[in-house]
């Protein structure tokens, strides 16, 4: 029995796919993302978050068949209504073998990997094909800004990608609209032309940036440091998805 | 919404029609004294008289009138007299009959002549018999009756002398008979409830109105008469028209005055009561957008998705309804209570939850609170002195709940209501049989509800688990924390708050007491045997009990015991959940678990209502996909066989901000308990109450 490092379990979330779902935060992400909104989920190990209401212990370890039980109690009512269960994070890929565990334990439902595509081959083959639906994030095209922006080459990301056809897995890119950073018009007619062939693709959605993405930072003890300017317009250009013929929603 | 309504709105949250108020209202005492009247003839005088000082107000744009110029209610009795009336008696919340629903399809159906014959058929009936009782109350009730028609009449006067037609011509015909139109039974309905606000009863109830008002809105579509635009506008207006004279309506806070309309459901004869009048009901309400009237809709497990679309788009106005009731359940309870089948499919929401019959009921469906945690804290604390066992500590909170039931329900022996001519006329079968309501009404229980069950639950487990389970927490250290409200013992309180299981998580080891919980209190209410045959409703709400049972009731006398630091880790002070909701500060996964922890409850054995209460972040209805969400959630509600759901969308950052600026805020609605009131007129705990809640929902 495998375990993993959770740091929250949320019902009814209703940006992480269809229907009515459950999203399992996995905890710790090999990327630093400077605009990451969820700071306690980039260590892997549990953590303490303090704030003027208390201290409160973040992320928790679950036995596979634990978790698997307290999603197995809900399983008929997200079946039943046109949802299921998403694995997000911080980042499943890293935690593939626990997810893919858990996954194998619950009964019929509908699984969405919402994942930022970085991680092993054989790690992600193993969750995309649990997967009905991939949530596939696409940040920054260009080699050397991917590294800047969130610490990590996107080599890796790129060969994923490109797997899903193989898989035979619909998959939506999501793209966090980044002021300054992703969102120009260079960057998103490059991730327009990595997708557009993609034969498995449902559609693109635009996240646009969110002003409160520093807001946890402070509890976790950390800085945020976004290293671009927060206040600047955000380009929400669609035209780059809508010209190369795929179906684009601002979220 | 028009320009018409626009302004109609506006001028009536500006508080505009305040200025026909009159300064000092009639002086009836010694008018009643002097002729020596009863107390049915001062209770008919009451009526006459204020309806015959009411000056009559047409704004040139109105289409419905009747705004109330009398801001007072006369006593008819002198406080000694009074006293020396009612001495030894229970007199609920003052005594008049309130928080029911009248028999608005007979009233207008037959109109007040058809009334008044039935009145006076009565009458000549019993005077062969010489019961003069009976001729003293229909006496009553046709001075009341005679008193409505020459308010109206006064009011169609006026119209024609301002040469509105179409007003003048629609009150020279209704209330009096029955109404041709659409209009007619809207303005018919406005005077006559209107009266009874007047007449000084609280809590006055709307009913079924999409079944009352839709056969003559179909007649008229049918006839071409209207399109559903004029009939919107014209819901529009009256629903408006109920916010006119709200602020003289008693209430715990201001907005608590139970206008409440309930929506959908079952026809008497079992059918499905859902007609376009429901849905236009739910449209206008969305797009006036004022605290009343105050929706319920009933609903089942297969009811249409896009109606539940719509309600879910009116909750996302923010004004903490719909309220929604599960068909499923709530009928078979009324069913398994004594209320015949016809009945209990009729049943309406009185003014925050409880299910009541039109026309037919006289229940008094709030005599007061058990508090669950005090029974359940009584039980700890004795049981663990004494060494007992866990399962002799849930047998001493079952003592402690029948206690608590037995102590309620005891004054309501003693219950009397003032004679109600006027309301009588508006109920069932009161004329008919000669009787007053508060008398002769068919249904006459009592309702108690059972208050913070997740707190109770959560503290026992908490001992099942740490004392009786894992022996980590020594009942001595318990107590002793408790005594000190865990001042010193801060690892104790964190170990019983956040390791133990906590309702709402959907985890057997607590929802199975929430459930015994339920099904002690029924079987407490079961015991009694109040006088006249009334059963004891066991309910699942809460009202203002959530914060009266942490912390007393700032200096007003509270029969219901107050709790101070329990052994779920609270602290004494602390609020509990409202109605059926976790405790604060549990840390939830989201509110499917919540669903399904009270999902556990037997909900055929608590008839009384009281809601899943959740509040969702406003964010959380941004778009048609989110609102289907939402709308599957509730579905989701009435398949897990739950009996009632509050939702309320909450800004937080509005909340806070309209905390520091009130007048940025003035129309910011939330439902408070079983109602919603304007947040800046509620008072600073309430503000800070519903704040808390939603950060807690945000966490």
């Amino acid at each position: 029995m495998t375990s993993g490092i959770v740091f929250d379990v949320r019902e009814f979330t209703l940006h992480d796919g269809p229907g009515i779902r459950t999203t399992v935060f996995l905890k710790g992400c090999p990327l630093a993302c400077t605009w990451c909104h969820n700071p306690e989920g980039l260590d892997t190990a549990p953590q303490v978050m303090r704030s003027p209401t208390g201290d409160r212990t973040v992320g928790r370890p679950y036995e596979a068949a634990e978790l698997a039980e307290i999603l197995s109690r809900q399983a008929g009512i997200l079946a039943s209504n046109e949802g299921g269960v998403t694995f997000s994070g911080g980042e499943p890929l890293a935690q593939a073998t626990f997810v893919a565990e858990v996954i194998d334990l619950l009964p019929g439902v509908h699984i969405v990997l919402d994942t930022s595509g970085y991680g092993g081959k054989d790690a992600f083959v193993a969750l995309a094909r649990r997967a009905d639906l991939v949530f596939f994030d696409l940040k920054v095209m260009d080699p050397l800004a991917h590294r800047r922006w969130t610490g990590q080459d996107n080599a890796p990301i790129l060969r994923n990608l490109a797997l899903l056809a193989d898989l035979r897995r619909p998959f939506v890119a999501r793209v966090p609209l980044v002021p300054g950073v992703t969102d120009t018009n260079e960057n998103l007619t490059a991730i327009a032309a990595a997708v557009a062939s993609q034969p498995t693709l449902v559609r693109v959605e635009l996240l646009p940036y969110n002003r409160a993405a520093g807001g946890k930072y402070a509890a976790c003890g950390r800085t945020f440091l976004p290293g671009f300017d927060e206040d600047q317009p955000l380009n929400v250009e669609v035209r780059p998805f809508r010209s190369a013929g795929i179906e684009v929603r601002v979220a | 919404m028009n320009e018409r309504l626009e302004n109609l709105r506006a001028r009536t949250r500006d508080g505009h029609f305040r200025r026909y108020r009159q300064a000092h209202g009639p002086d009836l005492v010694a008018e009643c004294d002097r002729e020596r009247l009863s107390w049915p003839r001062r209770m008919a005088r009451l009526t006459r008289r204020l309806c015959e000082a009411e000056q009559v107000v047409i704004e040139p744009d109105e289409l419905i009138v009747f705004t109330r110029t009398v801001a007072t209610v006369p006593a008819v009795y002198s406080a000694e007299a009074e006293a020396a009336l009612t001495v030894g008696r229970t007199l609920h919340e003052g005594g008049l009959i309130n928080n029911v629903c009248a028999d608005w399809e007979t009233a207008l159906g037959q109109g007040l002549l058809g009334r008044r014959r039935v009145a006076c058929e009565t009458r000549a009936r019993m005077a062969l018999g010489g019961n003069a009782e009976a001729i003293e109350f229909l006496d009553a009730a046709i001075e009341t009756i005679d008193a409505v028609l020459a308010l109206a009449g006064r009011y169609a006067t006026e119209a024609r002398r301002l040469d509105k037609v179409d007003v003048a011509s629609v009150l020279e015909h209704v209330p009096a008979k029955p109404p041709r139109t659409f209009h007619e039974a809207l303005q018919a309905l406005r005077l006559l409830h209107a009266v009874v606000w007047l007449s000084g009863h609280h809590h006055v109830g709307l009913g079924r109105l999409d079944q009352y008002v839709w056969p003559y809105l179909a007649s008229d579509l049918e006839a071409r008469k209207l399109d559903i635009a004029a009939a919107e506008e014209l819901l529009a207006e009256f629903f408006i028209a109920l916010n006119r004279d709200s602020d003289l309506y008693p209430g715990i806070q201001q907005g608590d005055n139970g206008q409440t309309i309930t929506l959908g459901g079952l026809t008497r004869e079992g059918r499905a009561a859902v007609n376009p009048l429901t849905w236009m009901a739910l449209r206008v309400t969305r797009d006036v957008g004022l605290i009343d009237p105050k929706i319920n809709l009933r609903i089942t497990g297969e009811t249409e998705l896009a109606l539940l679309e719509l309600a879910t788009d009116l909750t996302r106005k923010g004004l903490g309804f719909p309220q929604y009731a599960n068909d499923d359940v709530v009928i078979p309870a009324l069913a398994a209570h004594g209320y015949a089948l016809e009945d209990a499919r009729d049943y309406t929401v009185a003014a925050c939850w409880e299910f009541i019959i039109p026309g037919r009921g006289m229940d008094v469906p709030n005599i007061g609170a058990v508090s669950f945690p005090a029974a359940a804290d009584a039980a700890i604390r004795e049981g663990l002195a004494d060494g007992a066992s866990f399962d002799a500590i849930l047998a001493r909170t079952d003592a402690e709940v029948r206690r608590q039931v037995h102590e309620r329900a005891i004054p309501y022996d003693r219950l009397l209501w003032a004679p109600a001519p006027y309301y009588s006329v508006l109920m069932t079968g009161a004329l008919e049989a000669g009787v007053d309501h508060g008398q002769g009404a068919r249904y006459r229980n009592l309702g108690i509800h059972g208050a913070a069950a997740a707190s109770a639950a959560d503290a026992l487990a908490a001992v099942r688990r740490h004392v009786f389970e894992l022996g980590d927490v020594h009942p001595a250290e318990l107590l002793a924390a408790l005594d000190a409200d865990f001042v010193g013992h801060e690892g104790l309180r964190r170990r019983l708050a956040d390791e133990s299981p906590r309702v709402g998580l959907n985890e057997a080891a607590v929802d199975d007491l929430v459930r015994l919980l339920y099904d002690r209190l029924a079987d407490a209410c079961e015991a009694e045997e109040p006088q006249s045959g009334a059963i004891v409703r066991p309910g699942t709400g809460s009202a203002m009990y959530y914060l009266w049972l942490a912390r007393g009731r700032d200096g007003v006398p509270l029969a219901e015991p107050v709790v101070g630091a329990t052994a779920d880790g609270r602290r004494r002070g602390d609020p509990f959940g409202a109605n059926l909701a976790p405790t604060p500060g549990t840390r939830l996964r989201g509110p499917i678990s919540v669903l399904q922890s009270y999902a556990t409850i037997d909900y055929r054995r608590v008839c009384n209502g009281g809601p899943i209460t959740l509040e969702l972040s406003d964010s959380v209805f941004r778009d048609g996909e989110s609102i289907r969400k939402v709308a599957l959630f509730v579905r989701a509600f009435a398949r897990l066989g739950c009996q009632q759901l509050q939702l309320n969308a909450l800004n937080g950052e509005r909340l806070g901000d309209a905390k520091v600026h009130p007048e940025n805020h003035r129309d910011l609605i939330v439902r408070v308990w079983g109602w919603s009131g304007y947040f800046c007129e509620l008072a600073p705990e309430y503000q800070d109450h519903v704040i808390a809640r939603h950060l807690y929902a945000a966490v």
